[in-house]
């Protein structure tokens, strides 16, 4: 009666791509007796805690002296009341830590002033590589791939959370692609999922394993279309297409196939900063900045221990998506690319927020 | 119908019933506390999710989520504390009941009326899962728009004595409701650079500070029990009697539960209100709700129960958590492999039965208990005010520190206390102001979403032609009830009155000076709203200069219209000097709080206050404040919840639960 759900696509797509930390952990760190707690922005059963819930156990396991492990959940400001609240308590004795989602990174990205906090001044432990999937209906489009049905369109509209939120991209990539799209605010992923269900949007974007666990059943029944992928940064700069979506077509094909030129110059570079967001940056987890080498270590250690755990590999695909974990220091430049804009990405941004009559700037 | 069996089957393994079972008594022994209930009980669940069997864990959650709405009536019958959402309407009629020693009456119809409807939104969700989703998809934003507005046009029921301060109070509330981030535009709006403002005032704090506050103040006034001379009435079966009587309410009220439930749009968390103004409407004798008529506790407890089953659908069909706490049943079931999705009721009935059933049945146990309970409990209205009240002040403070986790919240209770204090002294409407402050985003965002996909023929469409007449029909009818009501303004304090009607209208003119600057689509809602704010306050204001002199007070009589906007235009209960002399606790133990931490500022207030009042009960309060503590120990640990620290976790080191570092 219970199966775990069947998910073909996922089920070798797992790879724990352990970019190495080199030493392994040092003796005399141990967690022995201790709580360690880990700051969540969000409400309880968000995807983040979905995500830290499922390591918890692992975790507890791995560390050295099998420390508790508890998740305190402070939602609240568009994850700056918990980020804010990590900041202004870091303890660096590395039993105090932060989980992050994008929402955490747009914060930062986009200079918001009530932010206090900042993630490139952390210690990563390691970031979870999610991808986005863009749909439309099927009726709008002759096959996968494609969007000259949305192109010929008057108007196509898609939902759209808040201006300041990771929503702005969309504004961004719609417009490369000369889509002529407009954003129906207040629209949560789901609630967007379910009015684009009713016919009320033409388009709509998830990210990998609400697609997979949503989207996939509607275009299986023929109800929805893919036309894109983000695609997955690589560390070469290429952009590849994911493993366990690998007939859609990335963004960066999507903009050579529609607009006849490459993805380049200052459009590459934005492209980069959501490839980046919306990637390997939409999950992390971090240590207070002062946290000495060794205890770093040990924690990077652990979470590679655990994605060599036998039962991790086999239960992860159902419970965090097939993402490769990501671990230590390369997950440091990944999220340098996702939150320290450049002057020129800035204004790509503005100019995709002032042609959709947004008030919001990044300053 | 194989399916069906074979879920019946399931439902009684050992396999799942006993741990069903155990789920229920943890979600009833949480749900007893205000602030708490099935959601934390599901919170607590969670991390275990992954080592329990599957289906084990599935019935543990469901048992924890099932009698929220079931036990939370508790507070707020006995002690005037809406603990959840759900329960903010049970408290008009419910807690004058226990006030008049009926509380056992109140609570044996609340649990027999709930378990009622807990049992019919089952029925209605095994038959109509199978077919909701054309009708769900169906309702669109111009539906859903459609569908608040009525809801707002039917809690015209609720606007008391004086139907112009009503409405007045409801607007008052969609003002507050447009703080924070704007819906369309995401510029804050009259958050003075706050991080605090930016999400708005949380529901459940603003529920606590309009109704638990001036309760717990009226008790310490009265200086004597709840239950008016510390005496019982047995009632116990009175109540059961009660529902049987009432059974057409009670049907109309699940029914009612079931839909807002499932349809998206409007959300669970005010059905309760729903139901209450949908018995005002249709009762005989309206006029007897809200001084404790049973009927008023039927209402809300039928529905609210009804409405977890009916959120079950877009939760089990969709994966789109149909209120609150479905979130964290959405996040458990995908734990225990259950994919929500239109399997659900294609390969995998039996599963989508199983659930259902289990969530009756847990109803059926925890409905049960609670009746047993509900004698023994009614005692708690027997206990000396200078024992109940510190407890209570301690119980809001920590049901109000639960609901966000942030100690600024404690700032947002102590002013809608204050508040619900005067607006409570004045006979001004706190359920209108309470709905309309629920309601205003959701109509802003919703008008904009309706607008944007469908321009204006959205108002043509089935749904929304029913819609339409449904509003209709509800503006006659309260036109008609409106014009045929009866009664005499109060006599005192009338300048004080008019004074407050005066200082309310500050708020709507601060609002527009402060968004003045904003992009259109930021400001023009919350302006229009500020501005008709505005000239109904100046109208009551006129009506009330009116009412002060003899000679203009003839000639409103003489001209109808006016006589009836004038009709209770003062009202009084209590003397507002006295109330707000009492309301100074509320800040006293806040001062407590910041300099000692919650848990202990507890301790200290509890035992302060009994010993104040009578050195000799030290044992008694000694006890009781080490049983806050522990309760407050163990569900920091249960909850991962760290209560606020006072200055002195800067002195000396405190335990991480007490408010010490990491």
């Amino acid at each position: 009666m219970f199966k775990k759900p069947m998910r073909k696509l996922l089920g070798s797509a797992l790879i724990a791509a352990t970019m190495l930390t080199g030493a392994s952990a040092k003796a005399e760190v141990s967690f022995e007796g201790q709580t360690i707690t880990v700051i969540i922005p969000f409400k309880e059963g968000g995807g983040t805690s979905r995500v830290f819930r499922f390591f918890q156990p692992y975790l507890s396991k791995y560390l050295p002296g099998n420390p508790v492990v508890q998740l305190q959940n402070i939602p609240g400001g568009g994850t700056i009341k918990g980020a804010n609240f990590f900041h202004n308590n870091q303890n660096p004795d590395g039993t105090f830590l932060f989980a992050t989602s994008s929402s955490v990174n747009i914060q930062q990205a986009t200079g918001n002033e009530l932010a206090e906090f900042d993630l490139s001044q952390y210690r990563p432990v390691m970031s979870l590589a999610t991808s986005t999937h863009w749909f439309t209906r099927s009726d709008l489009a002759s096959g996968p791939n494609d969007i000259s049905g949305l192109q010929a369109r008057e108007l196509s509209l898609f939902p759209f959370k808040t201006a300041s939120s990771a929503d702005l991209f969309h504004l961004w990539i719609y417009d490369k692609l000369g889509i002529n799209a407009r954003p129906i605010p207040g629209l949560s992923t789901s609630a967007g999922f379910q009015s684009f269900l009713r016919g009320e949007l033409q388009m709509a974007s998830q990210g990998t394993s609400g697609f997979l666990g949503k989207v996939v059943p509607e275009i299986e029944a023929g109800n929805a279309v893919q036309f894109m992928t983000l695609g997955v940064l690589q560390a070469d700069g290429s952009v590849a297409r994911p493993s366990y979506s690998p007939d859609a077509i990335t963004f960066p094909e999507m903009y050579e196939k529609t607009q006849g030129m490459p993805l380049e110059g200052e459009d590459l570079e934005a492209f980069k900063v959501i490839a980046a967001n919306w990637g390997p940056a939409s999950k992390g987890l971090f240590l207070p900045s002062d946290t000495p080498q060794d205890i770093v270590d040990a924690w990077r250690d652990a979470i590679r221990k655990m994605t060599e755990d036998p039962q991790f590999i086999a239960d992860a695909p159902g419970n965090i998506g097939p993402f490769p974990v990501v671990i230590g220091e390369p997950v440091e430049e990944i999220f340098a690319n996702a939150v320290n804009l450049s002057d020129a990405s800035k204004a790509q941004f503005n100019d995709a927020l002032k042609k959709y009559g947004m008030t919001f700037r990044i300053p | 119908m194989e399916m069906f069996i074979a879920a019946l089957i399931e439902l009684f393994q050992p396999s799942h019933f006993p741990y069903l079972m155990l789920g229920t008594l943890l979600g009833l022994t949480l749900g007893i506390l205000p602030g708490l209930g099935g959601t934390s009980g599901l919170a607590i669940l969670l991390p275990f999710v992954y080592t329990f069997e599957p289906g084990v864990a599935l019935a543990m959650m469901i048992g924890a989520l099932a009698p929220t709405t079931t036990s939370d009536t508790f507070p707020a019958v006995l002690l005037g504390i809406p603990g959840t959402a759900g329960s903010q309407a049970t408290v008009l009629d419910g807690h004058p009941m226990a006030k008049r020693g009926e509380a056992a009456r109140a609570l044996s119809a609340a649990f027999l009326a709930s378990l009622t409807g807990g049992l019919f939104g089952a029925l209605i969700l095994s038959i109509s899962i199978v077919f909701a989703r054309p009708i769900i998809m169906a309702f669109g934003f111009g539906e859903q728009f459609l569908l608040i507005l009525l809801a707002l046009l039917m809690v015209g029921a609720l606007t008391g004595a004086n139907f112009l301060k009503g409405i007045a109070s409801c607007f008052v509330g969609l003002v507050i409701g447009t703080i924070g981030l704007a819906e369309i535009t995401g510029d804050p709006r009259f958050t003075f650079g706050t991080l605090y403002l930016r999400d708005g005032f949380p529901l459940i704090v603003m529920g606590l500070g309009l109704f638990a506050v001036p309760e717990i103040i009226g008790l310490l006034q009265s200086r004597s029990t709840i239950a008016e001379g510390g005496k019982l009435k047995i009632g116990w079966l009175d109540g059961l009697r009660d529902v049987k009587d009432n059974w057409f309410l009670v049907l109309r009220c699940s029914s009612l539960g079931v839909m807002v439930g499932a349809l998206p749009g409007l959300g669970g968390t005010v059905v309760d209100w729903i139901a209450y103004s949908h018995a005002k409407q249709t009762v005989k004798n309206p006029e007897k709700l809200g001084t404790g008529d049973i009927r008023g506790v039927i209402a809300p407890e039928s529905a609210n129960n009804a409405k977890e089953g009916g959120a079950l659908i877009p939760t089990i069909l969709f994966g789109i958590p149909g209120s609150g706490n479905k979130v964290l049943l959405l996040g458990g079931l995908i734990l225990v492999g259950i994919e929500p999705g239109i399997e659900m009721v294609t390969t995998q009935l039996d599963v989508t039965y199983l659930i259902i059933w289990s969530l009756a049945v847990a109803n059926v146990i925890g409905a049960g208990l609670c009746i047993f309970l509900a004698r023994p409990m009614a005692q708690l209205t027997r206990v000396p005010f200078y024992i109940l009240a510190p407890v209570l002040i301690a119980l809001i403070f920590f049901a109000t520190y639960n609901a966000s986790r942030d100690w600024i919240d404690f700032f947002s209770l102590m002013a809608f206390g204050a508040v619900g204090v005067v607006f409570k002294a004045f006979g001004w409407s706190r359920p209108a102001l309470l709905i309309g402050f629920f309601l205003a985003s959701k109509i802003e965002l919703l008008s904009y979403q309706a607008n944007a996909a469908y321009g204006w023929s959205f108002l043509t469409r089935t749904g929304s032609l029913i819609l339409i007449a449904l509003a209709l029909a509800t503006v006659v009818f309260l036109i008609r009830q409106k014009g045929s009501e009866v009664g005499e303004s109060s006599r005192r304090d009338q300048k004080g009155q008019l004074i407050f009607t005066g200082l309310l209208a500050l708020f709507p003119a601060a609002m527009i000076v402060a968004i003045s600057g904003l992009d259109p689509r930021a400001n023009v809602f919350p302006i229009a709203l500020s501005g008709a704010l505005l000239v109904m306050l100046f109208t009551i204001a006129v009506l009330q200069a009116m009412r002060l002199n003899p000679a203009s007070s003839a000639t409103v009589n003489r001209i109808a219209p006016l006589r009836i906007m004038s009709r209770n235009i003062f009202e009084n209960e209590g003397t507002l000097g006295d109330h707000l002399r009492a309301y100074l606790i509320l800040p006293v133990f806040f001062g407590l709080v910041m300099l000692l931490g919650f848990p202990i500022a507890a301790v200290a207030l509890i035992n302060g206050f009994v010993l104040m009042h009578d050195r000799s009960k030290y044992i008694v309060s000694l006890a009781i404040s080490a049983a806050v503590l522990i309760i407050l120990w163990t569900l920091s640990g249960a909850l991962t919840l760290q209560y606020p620290a006072g200055v002195i976790a800067n002195i000396i080191s405190l335990p991480w639960w007490l408010g010490g570092a990491y």
